[in-house]
């Protein structure tokens, strides 16, 4: 993964077109900034702020859900779970947002991947979309490997198994797809197929569970990773976590690392 | 028909072209957004707190927002001085004309040797002590104890000549004490404060919010405490003051100004706005012209006068 130096980073006003309540307490977000929209890869992010310094101290991590070089826009999917996120739940259309991005290393997808296979679980769908997209563009085959407390936070399923060739779910009360782990669906595949990349985001347990299957069939596997960020451009050190050599910053070393590299504390 | 005013001030032996500088820990040449002309704008840089041998910093999570501010216990990570030297001083040094670097160590020695491994480098003008960190044999900060402050600094003073900024501890019961102390051990400018100790914990998971339990405080929640010991100090010490903590906007600095500071430090505020101090810069200009002010130093101190 090549090092971002911050180069297409910009701080920059974006203005929100659409917002949608998808269910409970998920929204999608879509903002116009075509400086940001042009310039990002699937598997970074933005940090954004819909308020002034003195109301709210810092600004959140956001990853691309979808983006449109095209017509300047990208979209964010986020949880309602604190008092930045509450405010965005409050927005208008036509309200600006602040930004600063994009940022982070993304996903690569290498060159002479034929088959790859994402999992995910509830929200951690989201970044993983815009590689989906990517991966489909290119002719790679997609399998999708989807967990979720309860069906209605499967999101995205419907586009999800549109791009894929397979998609496997697992809820945690078994009213859709299987109960258990989602990983099982991708041990079975992985003994049927030859898949070359996994990538996953949304829960350290499913990541752990590929590192381990990693260890039995070969095949490259990242993961995007979250944590609790200050400045999102590498200054702080606030969002590192461990790997193999060391702490590393999630926001520029990351969000994206190889899943043999992390240290997961169980 | 714009006006000028002047905004250099000088801190001991240090010419600033502007007395706006990073707080340490809140600026990284090797991440900065800036450019190398808004870079040059700013009165003095002061890169990543430097350690003389690689230290890994604190377990996550290392950082939480709380109310008007945050939380870090980030752990003063460093690269070690032969990386700074190799790697980020280059960048530095074509960034700025004046370099003020922070120092770290786990003991007196630890200290010295730093101090007199970076008196070699001319590009370097001052160094900053901080004195919160904890020293290795008790975990007791260098900055809360009288005795041990003095050492430090009157150790350090010995082995270097370049000007020492005595980064103050506000965890005490009276910061005027600690001044006096640095003043009296040597230190050349003294820099009010550091972030207060501080907790927060997730009352769902019931567990602190910070990996290391406890943290420092920053932010604007911090400011009042801050410029109430700056004009504390300032009626006690000669030397010149650099204040810091939880400045967001020209108003904040000024603040400090008019308590007595003769220069500021702009620190988690850069975090949000990356841009935050050159926006300082053009305001603080904004408003003496505004006061019929010509100089910077016309409002340092002046609630005193």
């Amino acid at each position: 993964m090549q090092k971002s130096k911050n180069k297409s980073s910009v701080l920059t006003k974006g203005k929100i077109i659409e917002q949608i309540n998808l269910n409970g307490n998920y929204y999608r977000m879509k903002i116009k900034a075509p400086q940001i929209a042009k310039e990002a890869k699937p598997g970074q992010f933005v940090m954004l702020s819909k308020w002034k310094i003195k109301e709210l101290f810092l600004k959140r991590p956001f990853g691309f859900c979808h983006i449109e070089p095209d017509s300047g826009t990208f979209d964010i999917l986020y949880k309602k779970i604190g008092k930045g996120t509450q405010i965005l739940t409050e927005s208008r259309i036509g309200d600006s947002v602040e930004l600063i991005g994009p940022l982070g290393n993304g996903f690569n997808i290498p060159e002479n991947a034929h088959k790859i296979a994402v999992v995910a679980r509830g929200i951690g769908i989201a970044p993983l979309i815009p590689l989906m997209l990517e991966s489909k563009k290119k002719g790679i085959e997609i399998y999708s490997f989807l967990s979720a407390q309860t069906e209605n936070l499967l999101l995205y399923s419907d586009k999800v198994e549109f791009i894929s060739r397979k998609t496997f779910y697992t809820t945690d009360d078994g009213l859709k797809g299987a109960k258990g782990k989602v990983t099982n669906f991708l041990e079975k595949v992985l003994q049927e197929t030859n898949i070359d990349v996994v990538y996953t985001c949304g829960s350290k347990r499913l990541a752990q569970h590929i590192k381990k299957l990693q260890k039995k069939h070969h095949f490259l596997a990242f993961v995007s990773l979250e944590e609790h960020m200050a400045c999102g451009i590498g200054v702080c050190k606030g969002c590192v976590h461990k790997t193999i050599n060391g702490f590393k910053r999630v926001c520029k070393e990351g969000p994206v690392f190889p899943v043999e590299e992390v240290i997961f504390d169980d | 028909m714009t006006k000028e005013v002047n905004l250099e001030i000088d801190l001991s032996s240090l010419h600033l072209k502007n007395p706006i500088m990073p707080a340490s820990g809140t600026f990284d040449i090797e991440s900065t957004l800036l450019n190398k002309k808004q870079l040059n704008e700013l009165g003095a840089i002061i890169p990543k707190t430097i350690a003389y041998k690689k230290r890994e910093g604190n377990p996550g999570p290392r950082i939480c927002e709380t109310d008007c501010g945050m939380l870090n216990a980030v752990g003063i990570p460093s690269k070690g001085v032969e990386y700074f030297i190799k790697e980020e001083l280059p960048l530095l040094k074509k960034a700025n004309n004046i370099i003020i670097v922070s120092l770290v160590g786990d003991s007196l020695e630890d200290f010295c040797r730093l101090a007199k491994k970076l008196n070699e480098i001319k590009e370097i003008s001052a160094l900053e002590i901080n004195l919160s960190c904890p020293n290795l044999n008790d975990g007791i900060s260098f900055g809360i104890n009288r005795d041990r402050l003095h050492n430090l600094i009157f150790n350090i003073k010995r082995s270097t000549t370049k000007p020492i900024i005595a980064k103050l501890s506000p965890n005490v019961s009276d910061i005027k004490e600690m001044a006096l102390e640095a003043e009296k051990a040597g230190a050349d400018i003294i820099t009010i404060a550091n972030t207060l100790m501080g907790m927060a914990i997730d009352v769902e998971k019931q567990v602190p919010r910070l990996g290391n339990r406890m943290g420092g405080l920053s932010g604007p929640a911090i400011r009042p405490i801050v410029v109430r010991m700056i004009w504390e100090t300032a009626q006690v010490v000669n030397v010149p003051i650099i204040g810091v903590g939880g400045i967001c906007c020209a108003e904040d600095a000024i603040e400090m100004f008019l308590a007595g500071a003769s220069a500021v430090q702009v620190g988690s505020a850069n975090f949000s706005n990356p841009y935050v101090m050159l926006e300082i810069i053009k305001e603080i200009k904004e408003y003496l012209i505004r006061k019929n002010y010509s100089s910077i130093q016309d409002i340092i101190g002046l609630i005193r006068r």
